[in-house]
């Protein structure tokens, strides 16, 4: 492959602590140290441009049973607004894909490239249904891909924890999983709250028991956190707590935090999660208390799931909230799935309202979160595509978080109780670029055990966005003058380039196989899928994702 | 042909996913017939053996693919040609069309992907052979959305199960089977004729099938119900006494009424889960749909019937029916998909026509272009992947033998490589087959 240097450029790379002008180097797809050029170089002039590593979505709904489920739910979705079918791409690069909030995944494959992203990341894999979220993410071109399986809606699970199985068993168990089902990390749920749904429990907050099993959220969370830690998995619990949405869910959230009595974590779509009962109305912003809990605890880890006005539609693995909320739902249609005795799903379309005193909270809760979180390391930007709004609004949220102005205009269009009542307008903290690339592409390379992603350090993939600077975030950020992909230039001003296909991160912990035995057993009586069937080998892993490159992401050394 | 062996190990060997049905059985093990075995012998059969449970259509749908795949090769017009010569004629086909058709669809994940790239490069509209039942409940989806369940629920956690409308285990034989320990779960039939399986309690109703299901959901409601049927006003106090209900509706069944079925069933299950908990589990789907379905979903973002047409991308879950274009001449060329068995065959049409099938596919003599390309069927000569009937868990196939024949994907590749070559070539192509 030919080799470039990016010429003068400033090169923002929190990892390496440089905000400052430089050249960046790149031979076979990787970042090399400065040197001289070899027969052939391309010298490419980023004067003017602020040169980043490319984004990582850590948490983005791209692929998988449900996500699939939301676009059959919604062919609206994919018609213009007066129902008109969409226009074919004019690139010839491109195969037509359409959507917005659901776009099929070579449409978000090419949106997420065109704004600078690398890389996503699914977090919601149903075990059962691993190798379709493989397949769903190898055609989404260009951009990195991995997932997060989820667990601790088991009833094989729950049954364990109600029996007391032996802990190393459990581990084994996860470790089980994660291998078979070629995941990145682990997310919990609703913790045994799926489960109980479907024995007809309608609630379960964080110490309360489930009505079949007797187990509580608490040691659910708390068992998985410490499975993860003992297999040396990267990326710690993932976890979407109880009590998503309802008015004073802080407690549950905080509860949460409590029963990981200090083992490591990663608090998902916290906006959700971030509710207080106080106020006229009983819903109120809980973000204060949040972000105390969070800057108290370097362990810990958030991405907000900042909403954003407009359609959308919210796809997720918590049957039980998604049920009791599906009547907020618009249009008003909603899809939910018990699933093989591991999992469940509820897909309801959404509309968040500028005048909507709740949506305008949440608008205002999210942002608030970001802003008083004070260690950019510990947050990561997301919109929890599409749950809270798509993904390609990233650069008017990058606007959002940098200019304070502009956000205190946009609170002005809100309704005027929300307006009048959050503390957001004194908020004055503005990200600065180096924050938002911390929260965009460094941090989130960290938290997922990436080492050669979200930097631009000699050895690291040339994973690069070259935006040209400019005063108006938004406008900077959702175009690109160039996007490199391992090395290859993939988008130009908005315009796809080249179409390689993208890699697939997994991690690989070592357990102890004997566990095999008892889950074949118990796969058997519950008539679920063959165990023997699950191990999605690599040869396999490789033709799901279109020949896109394996990435196996080391785990950490255990110490027995 | 010398057949190579298809795994490496012994314990892989026994891996097998059942493709005939939609409920893609993983916990059986077929062995294939050896060839110029003694017709004698139980060590070396001349039939499939299929073992770890049994099944009928399994069965059956296995004695369709004899030991070596005969000399069935590529015909153009009924005569035997090279794969190349069947390549460029069905790349002629395509090209000359304006309005292609891709119907059938009986094929995997692979085959999938590489169809829609072929759709794309044509405009060609998609169809599957189950698309009528399938679309019925696709737009029942797109309007009301609904709640469904997975096999596994059944098996396990179901005490209560309510067929609509007939018995769907005729087309998928271990449909109800229990796991070993588990304890059977009550199953009621709603209207339809008496079961065969007596342990089948049955509510015929008083009308048809739809003023039935009306008035269960009446009576569920709590609606006033004049002189109610006592047998409905029974099942409806199993139902709320029932712990977790699946209900189970083929909608295949139902011809042009499978629209109202799986609204009326939509229906009963939201009621149900306003204060319990129910799902339903269509039985369908089956041979490919699906699993095309899906892959076209999650790729261009629409299910099928839609095309990447002169006016964008376009679904029309009407007017995009396969069948309403062949009657209506609403396409000018039909390409056949049907890679599980020598059924579904293409309609009767007078078309220029490409078929990837079967190697036993029987095609009439006809007057317009007929080029027949065998493929491999995947779970047999292949693996692959394909959407389980729940529509939530998608499984891997494992090829059980060789056959030496290609597969889905690898053909509409190609055709797709001849069709984006510089245009002389296929016209050229096409000459040559006209003339030779």
């Amino acid at each position: 492959m030919a080799e470039f240097v990016l010429q003068g450029g400033r090169v923002v790379d929190p990892t390496h602590g440089t905000d400052a002008v430089a050249d960046v180097w790149v031979r076979d797809g990787r970042i090399v140290p400065a040197g001289q050029p070899g027969a052939g170089g391309q010298l490419i002039d980023a004067s003017g441009c602020v040169v980043m590593a490319g984004g990582i979505d850590l948490h983005s709904h791209i692929g998988g049973g449900k996500v699939n489920l939301a676009r059959m739910l919604l062919p609206e979705d994919h018609r213009s607004g007066a129902g008109e079918p969409l226009p074919l791409p004019a690139n010839p690069l491109e195969l037509p894909s359409c959507g917005t909030c659901t776009p099929g995944t070579l449409a978000t494959g090419y949106r997420y490239v065109e704004m600078g992203y690398t890389a996503a990341f699914e977090p919601a894999m149903v075990a059962a249904n691993a190798r379709h979220a493989h397949l769903e993410m190898g055609d989404v071109p260009i951009l990195d891909h991995g997932a997060y399986v989820m667990m601790g809606n088991e009833e094989l699970f729950l049954r364990m924890l109600a029996e007391r199985w032996d802990f190393q068993h459990i581990r084994d168990y996860v470790g089980h999983t994660l291998n078979a089902t070629k995941a990145l990390g682990l997310k919990v749920v609703n913790p045994g709250g799926i489960s109980a749904f479907k024995f007809n429990q309608r609630s379960l907050s964080v110490d309360e028991r489930h009505v079949h099993w007797q187990v509580t959220p608490r040691q659910v969370v708390h068992t998985l956190a410490r499975a993860l830690k003992e297999l040396g998995v990267p990326h710690p619990l993932h976890i979407h707590g109880s009590n998503l949405g309802v008015a004073g869910n802080i407690e549950a959230t905080l509860a949460t935090i409590d029963a990981l009595d200090g083992l490591p974590a990663h608090l998902t779509h916290i906006q959700f999660h971030a509710y207080s009962k106080d106020g006229p109305k009983k819903f109120s912003s809980a973000a204060e208390q949040l972000a105390d809990a969070v800057n108290a605890r370097p362990e810990l880890s958030i991405d907000v799931g900042q909403i954003m006005f407009g359609q959308t539609v919210t796809a997720s693995g918590d049957t039980m909230r998604q049920h009791a909320q599906h009547q907020l739902g618009s249009p008003r249609k909603y899809i939910g799935a018990d699933i093989e005795c591991m999992a469940g799903c509820g897909v309801v379309p959404f509309r968040y309202r500028e005048q909507s005193y709740v949506n305008a909270l949440q608008w205002a809760i999210g942002l608030e979160i970001f802003l008083r979180v004070k260690n950019p390391w510990q947050v990561v930007l997301t919109t929890d595509h599409p749950n809270g709004g798509p993904f390609t609004s990233y650069p008017h949220l990058i606007k959002l978080l940098m200019d304070r102005s502009f956000r205190n205009q946009q609170l002005e269009r809100l309704n005027p109780e929300v307006a009048a009542l959050t503390p957001l307008r004194d908020l004055t903290r503005e990200l600065t670029l180096s924050e938002i690339a911390i929260l965009t592409r460094a941090g989130p390379a960290r938290l997922l055990g990436l080492t050669d992603r979200g930097h631009l350090g000699a050895g690291a993939a040339a994973d690069i966005a070259v935006y040209r600077q400019q005063d108006d975030a938004e406008a900077m950020f959702k175009t690109p003058r160039h996007v490199f992909k391992d090395g290859t230039e993939v988008a130009r001003d908005g315009r796809i380039t080249a179409v390689p296909a993208g890699g697939v991160h997994f991690v690989e912990p070592d357990y102890d196989r004997g566990i095999e035995r008892v889950l074949r057993q118990r796969f058997r009586a519950e008539g679920a899928v063959n165990l023997d069937h699950q191990p999605i080998g690599r040869d396999e892993l490789c033709g799901c994702c279109n020949q896109g490159r394996l990435l196996p992401t080391a785990c950490h050394e255990v110490s027995a | 042909m010398t057949v190579p062996p298809t795994t490496d190990s012994p314990a892989l060997a026994e891996r097998w996913t059942c493709p005939f049905c939609p409920l893609l059985c993983d916990d059986l093990q077929a062995r294939p017939p050896v060839s110029g075995a003694p017709k004698t012998g139980a060590d070396q059969p001349q039939r499939w053996l299929l073992s770890g449970g049994r099944c009928a259509r399994a069965d059956a749908a296995l004695q369709h693919f004899p030991a070596v795949s005969a000399a069935a090769g590529p015909t153009v017009d009924g005569a035997p040609v090279a794969l190349d010569t069947a390549l460029d004629a069905a790349a002629a086909v395509l090209a000359a069309s304006h309005a292609p058709l891709f119907g059938g669809l009986g094929t995997d994940v692979a085959g999938g992907r590489a169809l829609y790239r072929l759709a794309c490069a044509t405009g060609a509209v998609c169809d599957a052979a189950a698309g009528p039942a399938m679309m019925a409940a696709l737009r029942a989806l797109q309007d009301r959305g609904g709640f469904t369940a997975t096999l596994a629920e059944l098996r396990s956690r179901a005490d209560l199960v309510l067929c609509i409308g007939g018995d769907p285990s005729a087309n998928a034989p271990r449909l109800f089977e229990r796991p070993d320990g588990q304890p059977p779960h009550l199953r009621v039939q709603l209207g339809g004729a008496a079961p065969a399986d007596a342990a089948v309690q049955h509510v015929p109703g008083r009308g048809d099938l739809f003023d039935t299901l009306a008035e269960l959901a009446a009576l569920l409601a709590g609606r006033a119900v004049p002189q109610p049927d006592p047998a409905l006003q029974a099942l409806v106090a199993r139902l709320q006494a029932a712990a977790y209900t699946v209900v189970v509706v083929e909608p295949a069944l139902w011809g042009v009424d499978a629209g109202l079925v799986v609204e009326a069933t939509n229906r009963l299950v939201s009621l149900l889960n306003q204060r319990q908990r129910a799902a339903a589990l269509w039985l369908g789907g089956g041979e490919g749909a699906a699993t095309v379905n899906q892959v076209f979903s999650w790729l261009s973002g629409l299910p099928l019937r839609s095309r990447a047409g002169p006016r964008g991308l376009e679904h029309d879950p009407l007017a995009f029916d396969a069948q309403r274009l062949l009657r209506d001449g609403g396409a000018d060329s039909l390409l056949w998909i049907g890679s599980f068995g020598p059924e579904p065959a293409p309609p009767p049409n007078d078309l220029p026509m490409v078929v990837l099938g079967h190697p036993a596919m029987a095609l009439p003599a006809r007057r317009a272009r007929t080029v027949f390309i065998p493929v491999t069927t995947p779970g047999i000569g292949s693996a692959g992947h394909l959407v389980r009937t729940d529509g939530t868990v998608l499984l891997p196939l494992f090829a059980a033998r060789a056959d030496g024949l290609p597969g889905v994907a690898a053909v509409v590749d190609q055709l797709l490589a001849r069709l984006q070559a510089p245009a002389w070539r296929v016209v050229a192509a096409a000459a040559e087959v006209a003339h030779g």
